[in-house]
């Protein structure tokens, strides 16, 4: 086909369609393609955020429920915060001695005898607190009776629910009323901790 | 021949069979017009989803920072929980391994028969807890784990006493075997099994006294008190 050849009207109607053809192609090329990969963007960007706002609006909406859950929880802790062993002069023997003192005279035992030992872990659980707690675990030597023994255990099980009996033993002597009484009894107490 | 016969064949050959009656050199440029409106129309569709999907994103990222504050208080109590929740969790397991021995040891002095002089009654120390990571080589430097890999401390009772025969001895045995020690005191009598509960430690001629003392019998009796379950 020659130009030259052509007449006007078909030159025309070629060049029009040649510059819209271009112009299409352009559009296409230089803004559809751009405003595609732009829409994918923002769609993205979109998409981000309502996750973040959906899971914002959900916990938000669970904030009664985590308030709830702190209290039952903290209430829980409570019980457990206050049989902790407090130490009396820096010494934790010293802590259980003011605790058991009263106890054992009031049950007839002397010559009462405290010794701290080392701490002894607990299982973790499987999401790992920050502040782990262990078993602290005092040694108590005294005289006494076997049911003076026996009398001073069932009042510690009873005034301190919380503190366990690790370890004992009654050691029988000539004088029946002052056999040689050794309990091992265990605090909860805080550990480590696995975050610094 | 007269002015009104004549006509212009002004078809090609090729568009007198076509379907299409527009020429080819109008519907190329309409075409190309159509095209460049399409992708206007496309591009403008584009834009707008494009604003539209910006807008919502400006619009909820608002919504967010406005809550912020609210937000990150809820996501503190959420963390604090999470945290008391695994600490209290650890001190249940401390709860859960609590034995009351009062009960016990006060039936035990009225089941006790007259014959038996108790000379030692104990509930051992557990062995040293043993933080080694399994599988470090001895000598081998290690991080010590945060807990036991176990969470059951066996406790047994050791009663160990002197009796002039050992009738008494069979009498106390039977009566630990009653409903007042077996929430606490394990009987298993099979001797094939490990656990077995009581075992006689040893049972002897008392040698430790002369004169009366020789005439009696020496003996020790383990028996397996409920293991300690530090577990929820």
């Amino acid at each position: 086909m020659n130009l030259q050849n052509m007449a006007p009207n078909a030159k025309r109607s070629l060049l029009i369609t040649v510059v819209f053809g271009a112009a299409a192609v352009c559009i296409y090329l230089f803004a559809v393609v751009p405003s595609e990969g732009e829409l994918a963007r923002a769609k993205t960007e979109l998409g981000e955020v309502q996750t973040r706002h959906e899971m914002m609006m959900r916990n938000l909406s669970g904030a009664d429920k985590v308030k709830e859950r702190l209290e039952r929880i903290n209430a829980g802790l409570d019980k457990f915060r206050a049989a902790v062993l407090a130490p009396s002069l820096e010494s934790y023997a010293m802590g259980a001695k003011k605790l058991l003192d009263p106890l054992a005279a009031g049950a007839g035992l002397s010559e009462t005898e405290y010794e701290e030992l080392p701490l002894v872990a607990l299982p973790v659980p499987k999401r790992l607190p920050v502040q782990l707690f262990a078993r602290r675990p005092i040694r108590l030597v005294c005289r006494g009776s076997y049911q003076a023994a026996v009398s001073f255990l069932l009042r510690v099980e009873k005034e301190f629910p919380l503190v366990a009996l690790q370890a004992m033993s009654i050691t029988a002597q000539t004088d029946p009323l002052a056999q040689r009484v050794e309990f091992v009894f265990e605090w909860p107490a805080k550990g480590g901790r696995t975050k610094k | 021949m007269s002015a009104k016969a004549y006509h212009l064949n002004l078809l090609k050959a090729s568009e007198r069979v076509s379907s299409s009656p527009v020429r080819i050199r109008v519907m190329l440029p309409v075409l190309a017009m159509f095209a460049v409106a399409g992708a206007v129309v496309w591009w403008g569709s584009l834009l707008g989803r494009v604003l539209l999907a910006r807008t919502s994103a400006q619009t909820l990222q608002t919504e967010i920072d406005t809550r912020k504050a609210a937000y990150a208080d809820v996501m503190e109590k959420m963390n604090l929980a999470n945290e008391l929740e695994s600490e209290l969790e650890q001190l249940e397991y401390y709860r859960a391994g609590r034995n009351a021995y009062g009960g016990v040891l006060t039936s035990l002095a009225e089941v006790m028969p007259l014959k038996i002089q108790l000379t030692r009654l104990e509930i051992p120390q557990p062995p040293p807890q043993s933080l080694v990571p399994p599988g470090v080589l001895p000598g081998r430097p290690y991080t010590p784990l945060w807990g036991p890999t176990g969470n059951v401390e066996s406790v047994s009772l050791v009663l160990a006493g002197r009796t002039p025969k050992e009738t008494p001895i069979v009498t106390l045995m039977e009566s630990l075997e009653s409903d007042a020690f077996t929430n606490l005191v394990t009987i298993v009598k099979d001797p094939r099994r490990s656990d077995q509960s009581p075992k006689v430690r040893s049972i002897r001629q008392d040698a430790s006294r002369r004169g009366e003392g020789s005439r009696m019998l020496a003996f020790e009796i383990e028996y397996r008190v409920k293991d300690r379950r530090f577990a929820k």
